[in-house]
């Protein structure tokens, strides 16, 4: 059995920093994903249905962007074209984060209310890192591949040929998004020890994710800056979108990587906090 | 009709009573009611400035205020008329929750009905500063006479009750399949384009919107919006209350004739 041997507590810093600890938790993260992905066979109709709701979502956003493009051919210095690889992208990372992130923070905020946090505190692990990687929600990623397929064809259309930078650059911002939006979520699920009942701040998240179908330039002022700075949608999509379609300068690249690093910082200092206020089971 | 007043009158103070109770997650579920209509006028906003000029197409002209007058009233009636049973029933067929509600001497609907009420009166009354705010902020035109916008109060409520009927007809699918997510996607595409909810009507394709309006979702969506913006000629309004009429009709006949027939199959899934 290729379990990984359990080690004490205690010394699991150390054993973190160096190498052996990276291996051991990435051989961990792929347990805790094999077991997931085998509970999740038992639904694969699910794949399909949600292929299927996804591109009806698509195809409303496309109609929605093509009966506006008819009367005008650029919105806010963005083409038909580039509008559509922005699209594919809000739809890579919906699939990205419905996959891994969403179904791990929906969890903690049940456990936290219903007390069986404690379970994942007595192991012998990173709680964070065990909050965070326990589950993989595998038939989410439709919309991944849907997104995928269509920034294959919507970057075949801008005819700017995929250079090894923009492959780069792109690949960072994704991460950076990724790490972004993680770092969000987990801020609002800490939240959740102090004031018991926060899962509807969720749907301000969604709320928001929602704007980020269409280029951020198009909003007023005002909502351009919330977008950017306090619910960081833009840095999520805008940004990864921009790297693809070629319009993007190393210093936002640069911003982007920074951002995330700080917000992972900030929220897991924050997550360490908010577990001392954690009071367990019954309490 | 003593005995319905007061059926309504005891589940409308039922469906208060909880919404009160959780009234902060009730408003947060009422915002989604903003973000659709601003997004579309934004799309808007920034194609009327990249021509500089309105956007006329089929005989009607929209300048920056008109959009912005059009998804007001739109985010306005359209929380008015808004119904969302269909994602709710399939969640008590699946859980079995739905079978002590069978039992009871009365349909469901009606206590359904007086939660959507309550909740339309509790979320208008906390909606209303921030419509207000919207309004001031975004300078719509005005409707040509405020006698329009009286006009449209009962193609309002038609649209409303139609919906509804039509909604719930949607949701009593689940009794065969829970799994709904596609169909009530395909219901949400259809009444995007049909309902005129991501553009007006005028502004689309032809064909699309000869499409709307010989489908109930033209009278369930833009019709009452472009009534109180006088966008309707009189004999075209005579014509809409007729069609809102024939499908609110339809509608009572199709749900019974599917809730008849999906009872029938009901297992209870969670029993």
């Amino acid at each position: 059995m290729d379990e990984p041997r359990v080690a004490p507590a205690t010394t699991l810093r150390s054993r973190f920093a160096g190498v052996a600890g990276a291996i051991r938790y990435a051989r961990i993260v792929t347990v805790f994903y094999r077991t997931s992905i085998q509970a999740e066979m038992e639904y694969r109709a699910d794949f399909f249905a949600r292929v299927l709701a996804s591109l009806l979502g698509l195809l409303t956003t496309i109609g929605s962007l093509s009966i506006a493009y008819s009367y005008t051919d650029n919105l806010k210095g963005w083409t038909f074209s580039e509008a559509m690889v922005l699209l594919s992208v809000y739809y890579l990372m919906d699939g990205l984060i419905e996959m891994l992130i969403g179904p791990n923070m929906r969890q903690i905020t049940s456990q936290v209310r219903e007390g069986t946090l404690d379970f994942v505190l007595l192991k012998p692990l990173d709680a964070q890192f065990m909050a965070s990687f326990r589950s993989l929600n595998v038939w989410r990623a439709a919309s991944a591949v849907i997104g995928l397929g269509l920034s294959v064809y919507s970057i075949g259309r801008l005819s700017i040929g995929a250079g090894l930078l923009q492959a780069v650059s792109f690949a960072a911002t994704l991460a950076a998004g990724l790490t972004i939006i993680y770092s969000f979520w987990l801020f609002l699920v800490t939240l959740t020890f102090w004031f018991v009942r926060v899962d509807n701040i969720e749907q301000i998240v969604w709320q928001a994710f929602e704007a980020g179908r269409y280029p951020v330039e198009i909003y007023p002022r005002w909502l351009q800056g919330t977008l950017t700075y306090a619910i960081p949608v833009a840095f999520v999509i805008t940004v990864p979108a921009r790297a693809l379609a070629g319009r993007l300068t190393g210093m936002t690249v640069l911003v982007a990587l920074i951002l995330a690093a700080c917000m992972l910082a900030l929220v897991t200092l924050f997550w360490r906090v908010g577990l001392r206020n954690y009071t367990g089971a019954s309490a | 009709m003593r005995y319905w007043l007061r059926v309504y009158r005891v589940h409308l103070r039922v469906a208060w009573a909880l919404m009160m109770q959780y009234r902060f997650s009730t408003l947060i579920w009422a915002v989604w009611g903003f973000v659709g209509p601003l997004i579309s006028l934004a799309v808007w906003t920034a194609a009327t400035q990249a021509r500089g000029s309105g956007v006329s197409g089929n005989g009607q002209r929209f300048d920056q205020a008109d959009f912005a007058a059009y998804f007001l009233v739109f985010m306005i009636f359209g929380h008015l008329t808004m119904s969302w049973d269909a994602f709710e029933f399939a969640y008590r067929v699946r859980t079995g929750s739905l079978s002590p509600q069978l039992l009871r001497p009365l349909h469901p609907i009606h206590a359904d009905a007086s939660f959507n009420v309550g909740f339309k009166a509790l979320t208008t009354a906390l909606l209303l500063p921030a419509w207000l705010v919207l309004f001031v902020v975004l300078h719509p035109a005005p409707p040509p006479s405020y006698a329009n916008v009286a006009l449209a109060a009962p193609a309002l409520v038609l649209a409303g009750i139609t919906r509804y009927i039509w909604q719930y007809a949607l949701a009593a699918i689940a009794f065969w399949t829970t799994r709904v997510d596609a169909i009530n996607q395909l219901y949400y595409v259809l009444d995007s384009f049909l309902a005129g909810r991501i553009a007006p009507i005028a502004l689309m394709p032809l064909w699309l919107g000869l499409l709307a309006r010989y489908t109930p979702f033209y009278g369930m969506g833009a019709f009452p919006v472009e009534i109180a913006l006088g966008r309707v000629s009189l004999p075209a309004a005579a014509l809409g209350l007729i069609s809102q009429m024939f499908w609110l009709a339809a509608g009572i006949v199709v749900f019974r004739l599917v809730w008849a027939a999906g009872v029938k199959q009901y297992s209870a899934v969670g029993a």
